[in-house]
């Protein structure tokens, strides 16, 4: 891992307004294919254009797809978020199997950008039964106890004394003395 | 941070002030708890570094019972830093000059030896015996339960019950009870 890694933004893993919840919403809204008719670094992004693009089109027709051709420079992608993000992808040289791949992870993304991820999952409620303070489960009868209290002080569990266990022995005795014998 | 959220933070780092009678309680079994209670150890919220310690009120502390013949053999080791400066005292003296001192210095030893330390003993409050301040007194929510029974002594009992009691042997006619002042 590069420094490079720990200035990266940070955050959690998020859909923008719940997107995928009921409803889905294309967060990609107008992609740039940018090339040139001549140079072979743009042969990939032209077989796309040629054997891919109307299909695309037909299937998301929620996104403005703009092709301009460009002399002798290099090819790339420009893709255009709901968010207002806009990111560029350089094909230069890409063959016609990784420019399908790029437009495809250009149209499931939300836009966002890179982002450092914290956790691997989120929640906007982590407990339901809420944060614990000291006052949590808290018998209500310890608020008008004055203290200090003997009750409270005594520990919880006791063992029986050596003197309790002899009074136990002995008044055991006096009971087997007291019942009538069997002859 | 909302108000809301704010608050609840608040809550949920309140300090909470506990009271422990020290009353006939072996002060080196009591700093385990107490030393538990200042690093707020009882807490599902603990971390060590998170601040989450609580205020114990320790009363009672000259009325501790040391096991054994401890307040014989016990010393204490002090060394002024000069030629010759140095000093033992025993537990029943340091116990004479100030008697919380033996309790303070075993809950003082229970703890781990880092920078924290001297910020949870800050939070340790030890009187003597049940005279504590109103000011801090009315800040106690919690009693901190002792770990052992406070023993009775034979002229604590009424007549009636140590009468009641079985009795193993007869004293001879010249066995001398001595009487407890």
């Amino acid at each position: 891992m590069s420094n490079n890694n720990l200035f990266l933004p940070v955050g959690f893993p998020r859909a923008p307004l719940a997107n995928g919840v009921g409803r889905w919403i294309c967060q990609l809204q107008r992609l740039t294919f940018k090339f040139c008719k001549n140079y072979p670094s743009s042969r990939g992004m032209r077989e796309f254009l040629e054997f891919e693009l109307l299909d695309f089109t037909k299937k998301n027709p929620g996104i403005v797809v703009y092709v301009k051709p460009r002399r002798h420079r290099a090819p790339n992608l420009t893709a255009e978020y709901l968010n207002g993000e806009k990111q560029i992808v350089d094909c230069r040289n890409f063959s016609y199997e990784e420019v399908k791949k790029w437009v495809s992870l250009l149209r499931s993304q939300s836009g966002r950008g890179t982002v450092r991820l914290l956790k691997m999952w989120h929640t906007d409620h982590p407990s339901i039964q809420g944060p614990w303070s000291p006052f949590v489960n808290r018998d209500p009868k310890l608020n008008w106890v004055e203290f200090p209290n003997e009750d409270l002080s005594q520990p919880i569990y006791i063992e029986k004394s050596a003197t309790e266990k002899l009074i136990e022995i002995f008044e055991e005795q006096q009971r087997i003395e007291r019942q009538p014998k069997q002859e | 941070m909302s108000i809301y959220k704010r608050a609840q933070q608040w809550t949920t780092f309140t300090r909470v002030w506990h009271l422990f009678d020290a009353k006939w309680q072996n002060p080196f079994e009591s700093a385990k708890i107490i030393q538990k209670y200042l690093a707020g150890l009882h807490k599902p919220i603990y971390g060590p570094s998170a601040d989450t310690g609580d205020h114990v009120v320790v009363i009672n502390s000259k009325e501790i019972a040391l096991p054994g013949d401890e307040w014989q053999k016990r010393v204490y080791f002090h060394h002024t830093g000069f030629a010759g400066g140095a000093s033992w005292t025993f537990a029943w003296e340091l116990h004479e000059k100030d008697p919380t001192l033996v309790l303070k210095k075993a809950i003082y030893n229970s703890m781990k030896g880092n920078l924290y330390r001297h910020t949870k003993m800050e939070r340790l409050h030890i009187y003597p015996d049940a005279n504590v301040p109103q000011e801090i007194l009315e800040n106690v929510t919690n009693q901190i339960r002792r770990p052992r029974l406070i023993p009775k002594r034979l002229d604590e009992y009424s007549e009636e019950e140590v009468e009641k009691f079985p009795k193993l042997i007869d004293y001879p006619e010249d066995y001398v009870i001595q009487k407890i002042k």
